[in-house]
């Protein structure tokens, strides 16, 4: 479940970033902080970017930053990260960026059922209203809870 | 006659995977006569299907290496109007 790899202390919101390296950094510290990830994964993250493109951005104003779980994930975990001013990953359909679900993933196997229901919410206009006048990471956590 | 796709992305643990979600919907509500797998990038080299689907960047990425599959990239993973789109050209393509 979604759950079961997200949290409260996972929830980053109205962060201020400088460009997108920045927002990885930033939405991917509390999983570092939590040792779901070493701090190579990040450094893995940001280098896939700049060797392939904006791939991570999914959908309108929506990124998953992640690597492979090689790259040092220590657990499987989903961070989750609003962007006070949304940031440009270069990507031209879906720029700019003002959600982040950054992704640790182990294997690649163990997450799909959350990544099934985050996949869910990001189908749903209301999520993304939840997540623009969430003042607390309990209040988004709460939603998750509820959907 | 079903096809075979692929879903991949760099990593194959992450857009791979909602990008297959999203991909097997459509071929559900649609009845499409094709079969997904997912996985990171290096499994495109060996796939014996006639299908790749991955986002657009990762796309622009496999045109150079002139693969003997069809590869679609698509640009926004929950726009469900694009992803029957290129589907329904690819099997268009294939008659």
């Amino acid at each position: 479940m979604l759950l079961d790899l997200t949290s409260e202390k996972l929830v980053r919101l109205q962060i201020e970033a400088k460009d997108w390296k920045d927002a990885i950094r930033q939405a991917a510290e509390p999983l570092l902080r939590e040792k779901k990830i070493k701090a190579g994964y990040i450094d893995e993250i940001i280098r896939g970017v700049e060797e392939i493109g904006p791939y991570i951005v999914l959908t309108k104003h929506v990124a998953l930053p992640h690597a492979r779980p090689e790259a040092g994930a220590l657990e499987s975990a989903i961070g989750i990260a609003t962007l006070k001013t949304p940031v440009v990953f270069g990507n031209k359909d879906n720029d700019p960026v003002k959600y982040m679900f950054c992704l640790s993933a182990r294997d690649s196997e163990s997450h799909i059922q959350a990544l099934g229901e985050l996949t869910e919410l990001l189908g749903r206009e209301d999520f993304y209203k939840l997540l623009d006048r969430a003042r607390t990471a309990q209040e988004v956590i709460q939603y998750i809870k509820n959907m | 006659m079903e096809f075979k796709g692929l879903v991949a992305c760099r990593a194959g643990v992450g857009s791979s995977l909602m990008l297959k979600i999203k991909v097997n919907q459509v071929i559900n509500d649609n009845k499409l006569p094709i079969k997904i797998e997912h996985g990171a990038l290096d499994m495109v080299v060996g796939f014996n299907g006639q299908l790749i689907i991955t986002l657009t960047d990762v796309a622009e990425e496999l045109a150079a290496k002139h693969l003997p599959q069809t590869v679609i990239g698509i640009k926004n993973i929950m726009d469900k109007t694009e992803i029957l789109t290129r589907l329904n050209e690819f099997l268009a393509a294939q008659k």
